[in-house]
């Protein structure tokens, strides 16, 4: 048994409620927000329609006919007890590897991020790809794998003017963030690189191939090659 | 025994549900009806279950005909309903013919109309739900010519007494204007805006034609964020009001993406986004400061009007002979009894 995480509960309007995770340890406010997403859904409270945890929070989405927001919150808390009680359980978390074409048309921001940075293309791509990154949650759009960024000595600016439309496999950073997009979408970060994988399969269940915790890791590869790689599903090597 | 019906014009049409609610814990909005109590109110009304697949009619004329007897109801925005060129009412089961055309058309007040079909749509599901998910690339495309499934055929209700409406079920209809009030509780991170978010109630805003099922862009005087710190991606509510750029406030709506780096300074109630889900381009919106309790309570009455109307439906079919929607008989054909 360890230390109580401490937590506050947040109003979210009628039909949620944000739960953050407030310890100076911000591995373990992550492990707790994931830990207590899993227990309310394997508690199946009635009215909760399910939780959405990221980095240091979890959003707790139900019914407010069949439930209430004070009622959640109790369960919220017993919920920290319990998990403070039991431990959080441990995953065995596998790894990915993601072929990036860095930029180009294929990572349009590149030049702006090195700029930023006071870096060079070449050592914001070994950055980039210098270590695995744990996937801490999935988020918008479409199940993005999001991630830690790279130690960059910054963190990115996101765009002034978000694009309309960011292409499927896009990689892109933004604070000390860093993301693929599963699917095309609108954004604001700074796109860097392009993936040729498919990430995501509606057809599939699951829809992604990753779960958070698990890690990813990019690696660069020469723009001719991109289309070897069209197609390809995202898997798991280990 | 299923029947088919045939769209002839698709306009801006969806078969839809009340949502994807697993999807939220993948990444994926819950998207779904976005006046949530207009599509409730149709499939009951029809004798399906709330979350049964129904068709979300938006701002275009919509057309199709019934290949085989249908039941109907059409709710949501006030429009002209005709069946077979006859005028209908709206929030009432209506008897549609096989051959018959359906038209909506004319939508000038509201923005989205939704059509249940008695048995309800066959729709392909992902996680649970045939929402249409516009970013995975996910939902029934439809177009002139597409064929839909209808899980029942419900031969004609007979109407002893020409003239008179088949139904009268008292349901109050949600009213529909074009400087519609809001309302809005606090947001967890409105001490960010410091005191320019009064002005979120002291202003009015205009919807820009930009808006859509993600959600709603509002021109107006802006509230304004105090601190510039990064913030780390976070889950977010449907009904989230953010300032993403100095140019207009962001309504969240049910195709939101789950996660932004935006601070949230108030969420819309469940009740208001019903009604957010009307507001055309142009219309002046206020806002108005409620608590979680207070929206709540509304919530629940609204849902207890439903259930109310459930039980006349129940009761009204049951007399008719159409069967209870618990366990729907199918009629004979009404020439010989």
């Amino acid at each position: 048994m360890t230390a109580a995480i401490p937590i506050e509960v947040h109003e979210s309007g009628d039909a949620a409620l944000r739960v953050v995770a407030t310890s100076p340890d911000r591995e373990r406010n992550w492990a707790a927000v994931h830990a207590l997403a899993a227990w309310l859904e394997t508690a199946d409270v009635d009215g909760v329609h399910g939780a959405v945890p990221t980095y240091d929070s979890v959003l707790v989405e139900f019914d407010p006919y069949v439930t209430s927001a004070r009622q959640i919150r109790a369960f919220v808390l017993l919920g920290m007890r319990q998990l403070d009680y039991v431990g959080t359980p441990a995953r065995t978390p596998r790894q990915f590897d993601v072929p990036v074409v860095y930029g180009g048309t294929y990572g349009p921001d590149l030049q702006k991020v090195a700029d930023h940075e006071g870096l060079s293309v070449a050592e914001i791509i070994a950055l980039h790809t210098a270590k695995s990154y744990v996937i801490r949650c999935l988020g918008a759009p479409a199940g993005s794998p999001m991630m830690d960024g790279p130690d960059f000595p910054l963190p990115v600016p996101r765009l002034k003017d978000p694009r309309l439309s960011v292409p499927a496999g896009a990689v892109s950073v933004a604070g000390r963030q860093a993301v693929i997009a599963p699917a095309s979408a609108p954004g604001g970060w700074c796109v860097i690189g392009q993936t040729p994988l498919t990430v995501l399969n509606p057809d599939k269940q699951p829809l992604a191939p990753y779960m958070p915790g698990d890690l990813l890791r990019f690696h660069e590869l020469p723009a001719d090659e991109f289309d070897r790689f069209a197609g390809l599903e995202l898997e798991a090597s280990a | 025994m299923s029947g088919t019906l045939t769209i002839q014009q698709a306009g801006h049409s969806v078969v839809t549900d009340l949502g994807r609610f697993k999807g939220p814990r993948y990444g994926l909005p819950v998207n779904g009806a976005l006046d949530q109590f207009s599509a409730r109110a149709a499939n009951i009304l029809a004798g399906n279950l709330d979350n049964d697949p129904l068709l979300e009619v938006t701002a275009l004329d919509f057309r199709m005909r019934a290949d085989s007897d249908l039941l109907i109801a059409v709710t949501g925005a006030p429009l002209p309903l005709t069946v077979g060129g006859r005028e209908c009412p709206q929030w009432e089961p209506v008897s549609v013919l096989a051959g018959e055309t359906v038209a909506l058309r004319g939508m000038n007040t509201g923005l989205r109309a939704y059509i249940a079909v008695h048995g309800a749509l066959d729709a392909p599901m992902l996680l649970g739900s045939c929402a249409p998910d516009t970013i995975v690339g996910f939902g029934l495309k439809l177009a002139e010519g597409t064929v839909l499934g209808a899980r029942k055929i419900v031969p004609p209700i007979r109407q002893p007494y020409f003239d008179l409406p088949l139904f009268r079920l008292g349901l109050t209809r949600p009213g529909t204007s074009a400087s519609p009030v809001i309302d809005v509780t606090d947001g967890p991170d409105i001490a960010e805006f410091g005191d320019t978010a009064d002005l979120l109630f002291n202003t009015s805003y205009t919807v820009s034609g930009r808006s859509n099922h993600i959600g709603l862009r509002l021109g107006g005087a802006l509230p304004e964020r105090q601190s510039t710190a990064e913030v780390l991606s976070r889950g977010v509510p449907v009904g989230a009001i953010e300032v993403p750029s100095r140019e207009e406030l962001l309504v969240l709506h049910r195709g939101r993406g789950v996660t932004a780096g935006y601070p949230v300074l108030g969420v819309v109630t469940s009740r208001s986004l019903d009604v957010l889900a009307q507001a055309r381009p142009g219309h002046t919106i206020r806002f108005r400061k409620t608590t979680v309790a207070e929206a709540t309570a509304r919530h629940r009455a609204a849902m207890r009007e439903l259930e109310a109307l459930r039980t006349s439906v129940n009761t009204v079919f049951g007399l008719l002979g159409v069967g209870a929607p618990a366990s729907w008989r199918e009629l004979l054909p009404a020439s010989g009894t």
